[in-house]
């Protein structure tokens, strides 16, 4: 196919993407994971496998869950489709975020909600509180906080440290008086490669009843 | 059992050497290279040279470790700092004290002010107050490179390890319900950091055990992201009760022994043990994924079962 006849084999798409209507001239066999990332700018459908196999390129068509590398983009004309940049909004984002905790180190609290921050996508954030660690010092359960952990060798390396400070405040919060095993769901997605967690749950389980002494 | 410093003739290659030097306010620094990452040297080297001078803990620091400052004290492994820097630094700081006794600026029986006084004095008059103190193999302590026979180690850390577990007889995973560690370091010389070094390396030692499944191909690691290489999390532990028995060990600072790394060696094999007495089958090999315990237990599904090319990659 030489290059003008692909021009002319071009058709212009129309679609809603992310709740905005959108028009692309593209080829009809293209696929709508390239039109979404080349045309659109929408880098978050990812190229995994590149046969339907992986599910790195998953976005919604008219509510259906495909694997956009699939997709002709003629099939997409006249459809809705969302990608991971249309959900920042979704009632369902902030609680998969939380579930999706691996590490935890980078865990912020985003509206009261304890996220990993490299899971957030700024826009997400946009108009959002955000609280750090940094942000911390004058909360009320810090000083309770920095000396059980000081006193219970709640912090070796220092790496989980901030997320493990700001998991057990998120829970303390919810949970004044907590149980070992709320403690160790509270701290479930933060790891910790050094304590072995032991003296962390007591660290917190002192803080608890430091706080309620005050 | 867990032998403390380097093997055979290493720390005699080694040579270290530890500094300490008194300011004219009567507080102490510690001169050695090692690093502190969390494990609590700093904290231990300056709580052992306190001791040796008889100061309060708050008198005493320890220097970055940088090599245009610090002598070279060797690297940080081999579970040898508390042990064998440490001894050294109790020297260097005894040193010290030997300095002011000898001209005269200190009395046996002294107090913290008496020593700033002597400190300041001294420096005033013959400058600087530094010892340093140079490792020498003990005596009875002897390992022939030659043949290859001797003391491999100047001193033995000894544990007991016990794993009570659960066998899944649907999952085939293992849990480990209850973990106690007794172990024999010498002298305790800080009680929370020497737990703290146990329940982090028995942790690490059940990942070690059940979990951590390094997946090599073609030189590199297949699964190097948290998603697929599996560590303890906190809902994944059990308790892990520690206990320690002390006796002196006359090689290490104030009778300690080395600790690191004791706790990664016996949790693993206490659980397959204990696996083994769950389910009556040996197993020889970790970690000990449910995979393995399923092709043992279930031997009809054997190959067909788990295709080789996806075990281990969750």
């Amino acid at each position: 196919m030489n290059p003008s006849s692909a021009e002319s084999a071009k058709r212009g798409i129309s679609f809603i993407v992310n709740g905005e209507a959108k028009k692309v001239l593209a080829h009809p066999m293209e696929r709508l994971l390239d039109v979404l990332r080349n045309n659109l700018g929408l880098t978050g459908a990812k190229e995994g496998c590149g046969e339907g196999e992986c599910g790195s390129c998953a976005v919604l068509l008219d509510d259906m869950l495909v694997n956009s590398c699939l997709i002709p983009i003629a099939q997409a004309n006249g459809a809705s489709v969302v990608t991971i940049e249309g959900m920042s909004a979704h009632s369902l984002m902030k609680p998969l975020q939380e579930s999706f905790f691996e590490c935890g180190s980078c865990a912020v609290l985003l509206d009261d909600m304890l996220v990993n921050s490299c899971l957030i996508p700024i826009a997400q954030a946009n108009g959002a509180s955000v609280v750090t660690i940094e942000g911390m010092s004058a909360h009320s359960l810090m000083k309770p906080l920095q000396e059980s952990f000081l006193e219970c060798g709640g912090a070796q390396c220092g790496i989980c440290t901030p997320g493990m400070i700001l998991a057990a405040v998120h829970l303390l919060e919810k949970r004044p008086d907590p149980t070992l095993a709320d403690i160790r769901e509270g701290l479930a997605g933060n790891l910790c490669r050094c304590t072995g967690y032991m003296q962390i749950f007591a660290a917190v389980a002192k803080a608890a009843r430091r706080r309620v002494a005050q | 059992m867990h032998g403390a410093g380097f093997t055979g003739s290493g720390e005699r290659y080694l040579n270290s050497l530890v500094g300490a030097e008194a300011d004219e306010d009567g507080t102490v620094r510690v001169l050695v290279s090692s690093a502190e990452f969390g494990q609590g040297t700093n904290t231990v080297l300056c709580q052992i040279a306190a001791e040796a001078l008889g100061l309060p803990y708050e008198s005493v620091s320890i220097a970055q470790p940088d090599t245009t400052v610090v002598p070279n004290s060797g690297p940080t492994v081999a579970s040898r700092t508390a042990m064998i820097v440490g001894k050294l630094v109790q020297s260097a700081a005894k040193g010290i004290k030997e300095t002011l006794t000898k001209t005269g600026l200190l009395h046996d029986d002294y107090s913290p002010q008496q020593f700033r006084a002597g400190c300041k004095e001294y420096i005033a008059t013959h400058g600087a107050l530094k010892s340093y103190a140079r490792y020498k193999v003990p005596p009875d302590v002897f390992w022939d490179d030659e043949k290859y026979r001797g003391e491999a180690y100047a001193a033995f850390a000894w544990a007991v390890y016990v794993a009570e577990v659960t066998v899944d007889l649907t999952t085939y995973s293992v849990t480990v319900d209850d973990f106690v560690a007794l172990q024999e370091v010498g002298r305790v010389l800080h009680p929370v950091l020497a737990e703290g070094q146990i329940t982090g390396g028995v942790a690490q030692a059940i990942g070690f055990a059940l979990y951590e499944n390094v997946v090599w191909q073609d030189g590199r690691m297949m699964n190097n992201q948290m998603t697929n290489y599996i560590m303890p999390a906190s809902m994944d532990l059990p308790p892990i009760r520690v206990f320690f028995e002390e006796n002196g060990n006359v090689h290490g600072a104030h009778g300690a022994k080395g600790i690191g790394e004791l706790p990664m060696d016996g949790p693993a094999p206490a659980i397959v043990n204990a696996v083994e007495d769950a389910t009556g089958v040996r197993f020889c090999s970790i970690p000990l994924l449910p995979e393995d315990l399923f092709g043992a237990l279930r031997p009809e599904f054997n190959e067909q079962a788990v295709p080789s090319s996806v075990r281990g990659i969750a």
